[in-house]
């Protein structure tokens, strides 16, 4: 923890000696106001790198008494809270020439805690190079995210994405191999745009291993329209071994400060695993349909709302769900009486599934940020609330960010969780998170 | 002779006639062209501010009260009345952004979020006075229909209604140098009638190509006591641009137009 503190301690001196630097430099080209019409960037270089270094502090407060935290640790953990300092560096660049661009996006994290003492971590996030011949094709090969679908926390019709983390929607995700390509055809009339984007992703043991088992390509398209002044999307994908996906989504402005957006998804033949509350695994298998619809509304007052409504149905019935948190409070029973594991270890087979995000069906998700409040620019203090409708616990996650000085964001986050016994969120490890970052670009 | 005298008076006098409705006639168009062609004035203003198909860089500076200044820089390319599509190449924290307008239809791409989404007119992708109406200013003619016109002497005052509910201002009042037919101030009004903000256009630049225009807008606003922004304008260049640049499969690729 130590370590911890020193690590974020030498970071933030470092900032703060930058920042001064930076500032003072702001004030200087102030006397001087460069009005005369040298704009540097006209200049283009074949090549741009941009990068951020993040530096973070976790604290987290477990709930001793979650059976979660109890599934995880047993009785072997005294700490009431766990520490975490993370140093977080993201490099990206490209270079382009002619109609080829290769593109790529690259990080590393060094982090200390408790239990780990000090780890890293590197991946390439996106690598791929790009042929663009025409204004209207563009042939990409490499490690690439396809973000698709409208919602702006769910995602149920991101077929060929990871999913996104609900603490933070609009994280960097990391891209899968795939060979797309993309063609857009503009014209006037009632349809203005079509594009079509087809995604071909092999999965083996060298790439892509973590979408399936077997070895196969799996292959799918996106088709865009523009129309009515609507997005409107088609997607699919398909497979031999695993679920085959098909999905819509639409975005409009029903007026300037109004957006509504839908996104849906049948996802056929899934097979949901569940377990009882003596361990026993059964498979069912079924058609699953997702779907979400949302709002984005900016009022006069310069807040913005964002308020979705999710249906998951690749989740978990409230009365599965608590089956499940029984097994892990009859497995640590079992522990305490006779020492045995059995049923806990039962559990934690079942946990990538259980213990995921969003593991339940029906979901309401609100954000409402404030944009310079107190005529404080760049100043935009939110809250987030997450609230699981079949078992009414919740997670209320108050935010600051700040970016006082150019390319220098700070951001205090701080979440807690709210719920009863045997629900989702009332049964999480820790019962609240605070989080502060401070991130630099450069 | 008297025929003739009689025949060179009536000569004289239908001359005089003509000659009198010649000018009641020109004096009547010139009238009902005033009246009228507040909206050709306005095209026109349009046309000598931007091509009809173009490039540019900006450069968007906010001020705080306590001397703190922002600079944004914009790569940008517009194509008739309607369609602007920009990137951001600096600061930093922001290269990479995107936005694309069609119509009233604005989309922001972030790279972290990796996809479009849509934004509204009155929000602001930079902070500051400067709103993304104003940043992805179309022509003022798509948005605006000019109600009256009046001249002063500086020139013309256009006074404007927006054509849809959608716009960012409910009224704007144009005041134009009638000579070079390029505005020098434009007042911006909410629905209530409140004073939201006033640009200022400065520095008429010539760019070449036969664009002649103020490159620098300044902004100030009641609403922000004491903030200043500037937009700089920087290579405004007449350019053919495709369709397929307007559309959101494109928006991540508008860098490489540069």
């Amino acid at each position: 923890m130590k370590h911890g503190f020193i690590l974020l301690t030498a970071w933030f001196m470092i900032v703060s000696f930058y920042g001064t630097a930076v500032s003072q430099n702001t004030d200087d080209d102030l006397i001087d106001l460069d009005l005369d019409f040298k704009i540097e960037e006209v200049e283009k270089k074949p090549y741009s790198i941009k990068a951020d270094i993040e530096t973070k502090e976790t604290i987290r407060f477990f709930d001793r008494d979650a059976l979660l935290f109890k599934q995880r640790y047993l009785d072997k953990k005294n700490e009431a809270t766990a520490w975490q300092t993370d140093l977080d560096l993201t490099i990206e660049g490209q270079f382009q020439k002619d109609f080829i661009k290769l593109y790529g996006r690259f990080n590393g994290l060094l982090y200390y805690n408790d239990d780990e003492n000090f780890e890293s971590e590197r991946k390439v996030e996106e690598a791929y190079i790009s042929f663009q011949p025409s204004f209207s094709l563009a042939i990409d090969a490499g490690k690439k995210v396809h973000k698709w679908g409208k919602g702006y926390a769910f995602s149920p019709s991101a077929f060929f994405s990871r999913p996104k983390n609900l603490d933070d929607p609009d994280a960097t995700l990391e891209g899968y191999y795939s060979l797309s390509a993309d063609y857009i055809k503009s014209r006037g009339g009632i349809l203005q745009t079509i594009a079509i984007t087809p995604v071909l992703m092999p999965v083996n043991r060298d790439i892509n291993h973590e979408i399936g088992p077997k070895d196969e390509f799996i292959w799918g398209g996106k088709f865009y329209f523009f129309t009515l002044d609507t997005d409107i999307d088609l997607m699919f994908l398909v497979s031999d071994n695993l679920n085959n996906h098909f999905g819509i989504d639409f975005s409009k402005n029903l007026t300037p400060s109004l957006e509504i957006h839908g996104d849906a998804a049948l996802v056929k033949d899934y097979h949901q695993y569940i377990i009882d509350e003596y361990g026993n695994t059964s498979k069912q298998e079924d058609t699953a349909f997702n779907f979400l619809l949302g709002l984005r509304y900016l009022s006069r007052q310069d807040t913005t709302y964002i308020f979705e409504y999710y249906h998951n149905g690749q989740g978990y019935s409230a009365r599965e769900y608590e089956t499940y948190l029984s097994l892990i409070e009859r497995g640590f029973d079992q522990y305490l009486n006779t020492s045995s594991q059995s049923l806990i270890s039962q559990s934690k087979t079942m946990s990538a599934y259980y213990n995921q995000q969003a593991a339940m069906r029906d979901y309401l998700y609100l954000k409402v940020s404030q944009k310079d409040p107190f005529d404080i620019l760049y100043f935009v203090p939110a809250i987030t609330v997450v609230y699981n409708m079949e078992d009414q616990s919740a997670s209320i996650t108050p935010q600051l960010t700040y970016s006082p000085l150019t390319n220098l964001t700070v951001d205090l986050k701080t979440g807690f969780l709210i719920g009863k016994n045997k629900t989702e969120y009332g049964e999480k490890i820790n019962n609240a998170k605070v989080v502060l970052s401070i991130k630099y670009y450069f | 002779m008297h025929w003739d005298m009689f025949n060179l008076q009536d000569k004289k006098g239908m001359k005089m006639k003509k000659i009198l409705i010649i000018i009641f006639l020109g004096l009547f168009s010139t009238l009902s062209a005033f009246a009228l062609d507040g909206n050709e004035i306005l095209r026109q203003v349009d046309r000598n501010l931007n091509p009809d198909s173009f490039e540019m860089y900006r450069k968007l500076i906010n001020i705080e009260p306590d001397g703190t200044k922002k600079e944004f820089v914009m790569f940008s390319v517009k194509k008739g009345k309607d369609k602007i599509a920009s990137v951001f190449l600096s600061p930093a924290s922001e290269k990479g952004r995107s936005t694309l307008r069609i119509g009233d239809n604005m989309w922001l791409y972030i790279p972290n979020v990796g996809k479009p989404i849509r934004i509204t007119s009155l929000q602001s992708v930079t902070g500051g006075v400067f709103n993304n109406s104003d940043i992805m200013r179309v022509d003022y003619s798509a948005e605006y229909n000019c109600e009256k016109i009046e001249t002063i002497d500086t020139g013309y005052a256009l006074y404007l209604k927006a054509k849809l509910k959608t716009v960012a201002y409910e009224t704007v009042t144009m005041f134009i140098d009638s000579e070079k037919l390029l505005p020098y101030k434009i007042e911006c009004y909410a629905a209530s009638g409140m004073l939201i903000k006033n640009l200022y256009f400065k520095n008429i630049k010539d760019f070449g190509q036969g664009v002649i225009r103020p490159a620098l807008i300044e902004t100030d606003s009641p609403l922000y006591k004491d903030y200043k922004s500037y937009i700089v304008f920087a290579n405004v260049k007449k350019r053919d641009l495709a369709d397929e640049i307007f559309t959101l499969n494109y928006m991540h690729k508008i860098d490489g137009l540069r």
